[in-house]
């Protein structure tokens, strides 16, 4: 009986997830739209308010090619590698008092692991394919995921600190209710790096180096084609999804808010998730992207020393306070 | 001109991204202005005066045919070479036997119609006019009479007035044109000196 609530909640998940990745599309696109004074998606449906579902339907019957000189087993694999464990990482995500699927203990180092695992996805997807722009791609990603795990790894240490727990649900109570109870104060600075490696870490503009369409073609996505390109597209989507939740979690006192909406615990969770999914897409609206060289320059001569700083500060503080 | 590429930046702007922050406000201005997007099958494009598009032959109303007295200008002057007129000397005259225009060779360049003494052949407003094969922009005399009877007839087009009041070979004075390109400039046209006025010849 209590397999099938479980099995019944991850579907109820994966459906919301899914949906607010379909939708997130739309509004990426009407956002970045309108911010260039163009309109967006007008066509399908109000607004093309069905746009995201036309989108859909597309790609999943389109013709899935898979080049000759790939590597076949491991072409196959890569999105669904992206895709799994990207969704894998919603379960540990507190959305309300007691709405976890697990409550592990490990929640925010589960996370990290399974956002450097769906980056193997991209890897292997760049190699499997067997060709230049997705090989360059896939390169890129590795080195960049490599930079900005420990920025963020190291940016999140300090939350750990001040919350002495990895349990998700306990650093969103360690926050308590109160406004000046949010991480975000004492840990600007880490906040601060968790935004930038956030950004990097789900291959976001500024860092959108792996996927790079205007020198890669489209990076390690080039000769995926249908619902396997699609794929890397929902799973880079809930990357972003994820990794809001992390910033609302850690910083931002998660489900906590001014007043409680009765009937609806995840309401304020979710408010500021969606402000997240906004800063994401209004900095995809402004910035080019980084250069290599200073991509990494960013990530190692900047990102990390102030990380460890922000450590060697937070333990300092906390050893003074008590 | 010395132009600034980069704004000196003290270490307090470089450290909060006063740049960064500069862009992104603009953006987020941006989001909340009017787009300019026009929604083209929905709404209609504004035609700007002279557009060159659909070949047409005047109909003139005396006669019921075009004006066309084969003088051969718009198919020598024709850089893609897409108009083809046939013709015979009937005593001291020219009798148009054929005008053909090829319209998937044309370049829209309207040499044609500038050098028509007679302005018998525009370049109508209109322009769409796509097709499933190329025979029908295979343009004939009839074809051309009857496009310009559908221009008129869409657009409401009064042929004195829009009939070349503008389309004139450049840097000529105006006591040296065909009488029938004498015909007064709109104001706005003249802006730009394009078009030389009757005070031309006093230079």
């Amino acid at each position: 009986m209590h397999v099938l609530v479980l099995l019944l909640q991850i579907l109820v998940l994966f459906a919301v997830v899914m949906l607010h990745v379909a939708y997130a599309t739309y509004f990426e696109r009407k956002i970045i739209g309108h911010m260039q004074v163009r309109m967006g998606p007008m066509r399908v449906g109000w607004h093309g308010l069905l746009q995201p579902i036309a989108d859909g339907i597309k790609s999943f019957f389109k013709e899935d090619i898979i080049p000759e000189q790939a590597d076949r087993p491991i072409f196959l694999a890569a999105p669904i590698i992206c895709l799994v464990a990207m969704l894998t990482s919603l379960a540990v995500l507190p959305f309300a008092p007691g709405w976890v699927l697990a409550d592990i203990n490990i929640g925010l180092i589960f996370i990290l692991a399974m956002s450097s695992l769906s980056s193997y996805g991209v890897i292997l997807a760049g190699w499997a394919s067997n060709s230049k722009y997705t090989f360059l791609g896939g390169l890129r990603s590795m080195a960049q995921v490599i930079s900005y795990e420990i920025a963020m790894g190291l940016s999140l240490v300090g939350v750990m600190m001040l919350s002495g727990t990895l349990n998700l649900s306990k650093i969103v109570e360690a926050q308590g209710t109160s406004f000046g109870g949010m991480y975000i104060f004492p840990q600007i600075i880490a906040f601060f790096v968790f935004c930038v490696a956030m950004l990097a870490e789900t291959n976001r503009v500024p860092f959108d180096l792996p996927e790079a369409e205007t020198e890669l073609v489209s990076g390690y996505a080039t000769e995926y084609s249908g619902m396997r390109y699609a794929m890397f597209f929902m799973a880079e989507y809930i990357g972003m999804i994820v990794m809001s939740a992390i910033g609302t979690i850690c910083f931002l006192g998660g489900w906590n808010g001014p007043f409680t909406v009765p009937g609806v615990p995840f309401f304020w969770f979710v408010l500021k998730i969606y402000l997240f999914l906004f800063v994401f897409i209004w900095i995809r609206a402004t910035l080019p992207r980084y250069r290599y060289d200073q991509l990494m320059e960013l990530g190692w001569k900047l990102l990390i020393p102030l990380a460890l700083a922000n450590i060697a500060l937070t333990g300092i503080v906390k050893a003074i306070i008590g | 001109m010395f132009v600034k590429y980069k704004p000196k930046r003290n270490l307090l702007q470089t450290i909060l991204h006063t740049e960064i922050l500069q862009g992104m406000a603009l953006t987020m201005r941006r989001l909340f202005s009017r787009p300019i997007t026009r929604q083209y099958p929905d709404e209609e494009i504004p035609v700007a005066l002279g557009f060159r598009g659909q070949h047409a032959l005047v109909r003139d109303p005396e006669t019921g045919g075009s004006t066309c007295v084969a003088c051969m200008r718009c198919a020598t002057v024709c850089p893609s070479r897409c108009i083809r007129i046939r013709f015979h000397d009937e005593e001291s005259r020219r009798v148009v036997d054929s005008y053909d225009i090829e319209a998937l060779r044309c370049v829209y360049c309207g040499y044609c119609e500038e050098v028509c003494p007679v302005n018998a052949l525009v370049l109508t407003e209109i322009f769409e006019y796509a097709a499933y094969s190329r025979d029908p922009f295979h343009f004939t005399r009839e074809d051309l009479l009857a496009n310009w009877d559908r221009f008129v007839e869409e657009r409401h087009i009064d042929r004195e007035t829009y009939v070349n009041p503008f389309w004139r070979p450049r840097g000529m004075p105006e006591g040296r044109l065909p009488a029938a390109k004498r015909l007064p400039v709109p104001s706005d046209w003249t802006l730009e000196g394009q078009v030389v006025g009757a005070g031309y010849d006093q230079q």
